[in-house]
């Protein structure tokens, strides 16, 4: 019998329904005080196509999906046929075979099934088809040990908006999935429990919802953006809230406007953001290098999806950090900053405005479709820590015409920004190239000494930038790098390897750039085997360590690009697999997430420790 | 009020980069001109302009300038004037800068209508790349992209304004400097987006739209007997006319502004105080517990 550990996928065509039920399961986890990670795997249509929702509950924070699926609650044939191999072993599948039976294909001998009507209970029974996702819950709950009284308290608050009539059709609905477990199923248990503990006060948000929060606790008013899809919901939360609190959102017409507004009203003195992803954020580009060189203080959030072009519009990808680091044209200061959950998504986000402004430059948030979409539960977010620092501003009072210079040479690179109102401060902010004063021009002396003083800032900032996080032993032989989504899975990798008697370090980057070379070269003293792991094809990051490290034979990539984050097992297998093959003198290059399903069938039947073994005879250069 | 403000209070000490003769001359003395008679103070007046030749008169005009990339001065000055509505917004750009690679953000400035000045500066031309061919050069202009005549029919802004719901629309020529510092005047003081396109001879690349050929080719609406500048049918009619270049103000609609309908009776987005964080956005925790 497992306890309280579970990943539960919710699947069947997309305009079902799934979101909703799913976001129910999820609460319920929460409420028997789980730890929830939840995943949306979307097609990118509104009605039709394959679609699932990932639920993980467990009783430690995961940040990320488990090797396996536990228990699919699967709508259609479809779903059983896309997703039966990435069962784990002993896990149940309940399937509603009201019009579809499920084939000799998809019956595996170590998974059980049950097969229940769902549907055709939803309309004879109830009245109602649209219940069936409401019925699959009670089912659901009943084979898991799911609290009947939190499973009711949560969808009457689901569907109390809706009247009275609807929340009792969905509480009938419960029952009728309960009652046709406790029937036909009395002796079939799932092998899977659940145990309620005491729900200690926490969230359970989703990474978009944690960066508007964070930007309007960190005093954004104004966002201008398009839609595009994972970052809409940014979008949407700010024009619910903000004007709660005197802010203005916009729908620009396009990226070209969005870049360019927000640029608008950060030099009028409002911090401003806007969120999009890859091909908007490639749209922005020419308003970026704008605000680079104006010194104009913006915040853009980029949540990465699969490209190029169009891609894979609502799948998984870091394959935008190239971009977000090295677009445009000529050279300007930039900060990319990557949080690697939902809450470090809300304090990023505040670290994010107060260095724009302090340092009057672009800052990036960089998430990504599987944590920008995906709800954590997380601690509560402490917004009386918030500390809003503007920087060098005069915003108030009067100056001297004549004697304010805006782009006014110092020491560490920033002048002072005087926002249209100020008394005595009128000035010209082009970006054509210009004098401290403002004025264009083309002389060679101050083209090099006002681009000195812009890209000084990226050395006077250091003090400032959220630091890599250290995850396990600092010393261990075997180590990770990562960012972002990947924290979750590779520290999952870690505590499993650990425990298996292999430890290892794992340097979870949060600034992005400026690259952080002191941290990468001091975590790297000592390491054997290093493994930088990525959801991309090319190794973005990896190349950014490498120029730190120069070449190194025990340096390794692994890579996911399927459009999907990586599941543990596939790190540990990646450890395993390279250190295997340890003949070669280059670095090895894993590509996992080929098959959709991981290779091997459970994760206890690896034994990595004596391979970790190995006596270290090249370590890396920390130099 | 302070003493009287005269165009030299808005002036500034850079030289211009503009040719000899140029008709941005004309539209930046009348910009001056029309800012002191309407008192305005140099420090709250935010002027945005595009690139090219008319582009660089922001650089002329002592004010809080922006000069921002090609194409984009209506997204950053509809945010400027949301981002403090106490300002009075002034954006310049040329026929290139906002009916070609501008051409998506002035429609939808133009829908939106925030309470601010748009100045067209036309010459017909793309003076500062050395003379191509623009969206309002005529059929048949001759230039170095287009040595076979220009094949592409010239954009008629001011109608496809007047479509897409202008609520001011105008037009003057850069060397009747009265009637265009009227039209600058009632362009700041109209609440909605005002579009003033001043014909603004390039006298280095276009030797068709000359001076003289203006002079020969434009006409007064305040001349026809009547009109009405609430009628917009009448207002398309005369817009479309083939034939003279009508000058005048054709069109003036009030409407609710964007600023109007998103700010309410809020006070400036710059001037919020948001370093004291507000106790209360923790309240927003709740739907998530």
């Amino acid at each position: 019998m497992i306890l309280n550990d579970i990943e539960v996928l919710f699947g069947g065509q997309a305009g079902d329904g799934s979101l909703t039920t799913g976001d129910l399961i999820a609460t319920v986890f929460k409420r028997m005080g789980l730890d929830v990670y939840t995943f949306k795997d979307f097609p990118s249509r509104i009605r039709g196509g394959h679609t699932n929702y990932i639920i993980r509950a467990s009783e430690h924070p995961h940040y990320g999906v488990a090797d396996y699926i536990d228990a699919m609650v699967a709508f259609d044939l479809e779903c059983v046929e896309k997703h039966i191999e990435e069962m784990r072993p002993g896990g149940f599948v309940i399937f509603d075979n009201t019009s579809e039976q499920l084939t000799d294909a998809v019956r595996r001998s170590d998974v059980n099934y049950y097969e229940i009507p769902l549907a055709k209970i939803a309309k004879e029974v109830l009245g109602l088809e649209l219940v069936r996702n409401t019925i699959s819950l009670g089912v659901l709950g009943q084979l898991t040990g799911m609290d009947p009284a939190i499973v009711r308290s949560l969808v009457t608050r689901q569907y109390e908006r809706k009247g009275d009539k609807v929340v009792a059709q969905n509480i009938g609905a419960v029952e009728a999935g309960e009652n046709y477990v406790k029937e036909h199923f009395a002796d079939k248990p799932s092998g899977y429990t659940l145990k309620a503990r005491p729900d200690v006060d926490r969230l359970i948000m989703m990474g978009n919802d944690a960066i508007g929060y964070g930007a309007l606790a960190a005093g954004c008013r104004f966002m201008a953006g398009y839609p595009i899809t994972p970052a809409t919901d940014i979008l949407e939360w700010m024009a619910k809230h903000a004007p709660k609190y005197g802010g203005v959102v916009m729908q620009a017409e396009d990226e070209l406007a969005a870049i360019n507004m927000i640029i608008g009203a950060a030099w009028t003195g409002a911090r401003a953001m806007t969120a999009t992803s890859g091909p908007g954020q490639a749209l922005m580009t020419e308003g970026i290098g704008l605000a680079g060189v104006t010194e104009t203080p913006i915040v853009i959030v980029e949540c990465a999806r699969a490209g190029p072009s169009t891609g894979m519009p609502t799948k998984t990808e870091q394959s935008n950090l190239n971009h977000l680091i090295f677009s445009g044209h000529g050279e300007i200061p930039r900060v990319v900053l990557a949080p690697g959950s939902v809450e470090e998504s809300f304090y990023l986000t505040v670290s994010a405005f107060n260095l724009a402004e302090k340092y009057q430059l672009p800052v990036f948030i960089l998430s990504e479709q599987a944590m920008c979409q995906s709800k954590e539960t997380t601690p509560r977010l402490d917004v009386s820590a918030v500390n809003v620092d503007r920087g060098k501003l005069h915003h108030n009072g009067a100056l001297t015409f004549g004697e304010y210079k805006r782009f006014e040479f110092s020491e560490d690179g920033v002048s002072p920004r005087a926002i249209p109102g100020t008394e005595g401060g009128m000035h010209l902010v082009p970006g054509s190239e210009h004098n401290d004063a403002g004025v264009i021009t083309e002389d060679a002396r101050n083209r090099v000494r006002i681009m000195d003083k812009r890209m000084h800032k990226l050395v006077s900032m250091r003090p400032d930038l959220p630091k890599a996080v250290v995850h396990g032993d600092p010393k261990a032989a075997v180590a990770f790098i990562g960012y972002g989504s990947n924290r979750g899975p590779i520290n999952e990798a870690q505590h499993r390897l650990a425990a298996a008697g292999v430890p290892s370090r794992f340097l979870q980057l949060r600034t992005l750039w400026p690259f952080p070379e002191e941290e990468v070269r001091d975590f790297l003293k000592g390491a054997q085997h290093i493994f930088v792991v990525e959801n991309n094809m090319t190794g973005q990051i990896d190349r950014l360590i490498r120029y730190v490290t120069g070449p190194s034979p025990r340096m390794h990539r692994v890579l996911k690009y399927s459009g999907r984050p990586f599941r543990p097992i596939e790190i540990i297998e990646a450890v395993e697999n390279t250190l295997n093959a340890r003949t070669s003198k280059d670095g090895q290059t894993i590509v996992v997430g080929r098959n959709g399903a991981p290779s091997s069938p459970a994760p206890a039947e690896h034994a990595v420790a004596h391979l970790l073994k190995a006596p270290a005879d090249d370590i890396v250069a920390a130099d | 009020m302070a003493t009287q403000l005269t165009p030299k209070d808005f002036a500034t000490a850079t030289p211009s980069w503009w040719c000899p003769g140029c008709g941005d001359f004309g539209v930046l003395a009348a910009l001056k001109q029309a800012c002191a008679e309407l008192s305005l103070q140099p420090k709250d007046v935010a002027f945005i302009s595009g690139i090219g030749c008319s582009g660089k008169i922001s650089g002329y005009l002592h004010s809080y300038a922006f000069h921002g990339v090609h194409g984009r001065a209506l997204p950053t000055a509809t945010a400027v004037k949301l981002a403090n509505k106490d300002l009075t917004v002034i954006v310049a750009g040329g026929d290139g800068d906002g009916y070609a690679i501008g051409a998506g953000h002035f429609l939808h400035a133009v829908r939106r209508n925030p309470n601010m000045t748009y100045i067209v500066m036309d010459n017909q031309t793309y003076g500062l790349t050395k003379g191509q061919s623009s969206p309002t050069s005529m059929l048949g202009y001759l230039s170095g992209t287009s040595p076979a005549g220009n094949p592409d029919a010239p954009l008629n802004g001011l109608a496809v304004a007047l479509a897409a719901g202008g609520t001011f629309l105008a037009r003057a020529f850069s060397s009747e400097p009265k009637a265009m510092v009227e039209m600058i005047k009632d362009a700041v003081r109209h609440p909605g987006f005002a579009i003033v396109e001043v014909m603004s001879p390039c006298v280095t690349f276009n030797k068709v739209n000359t001076y003289k050929w203006f002079k020969e080719n434009v006409y007064h609406i305040s001349d026809t007997e009547g009109y009405d500048a609430s009628n917009r049918a009448k207002a398309f009619e005369v817009l479309m006319q083939p034939g003279k270049i009508p000058l005048g103000v054709f069109y003036r609609e009030v409407r609710p502004t964007l600023d109007e309908l998103m700010l309410k009776e809020s006070p400036p987005i710059a001037t919020l105080d948001i370093e004291s964080v507000d106790p209360k956005l923790t309240n927003l925790q709740e739907a998530y517990a």
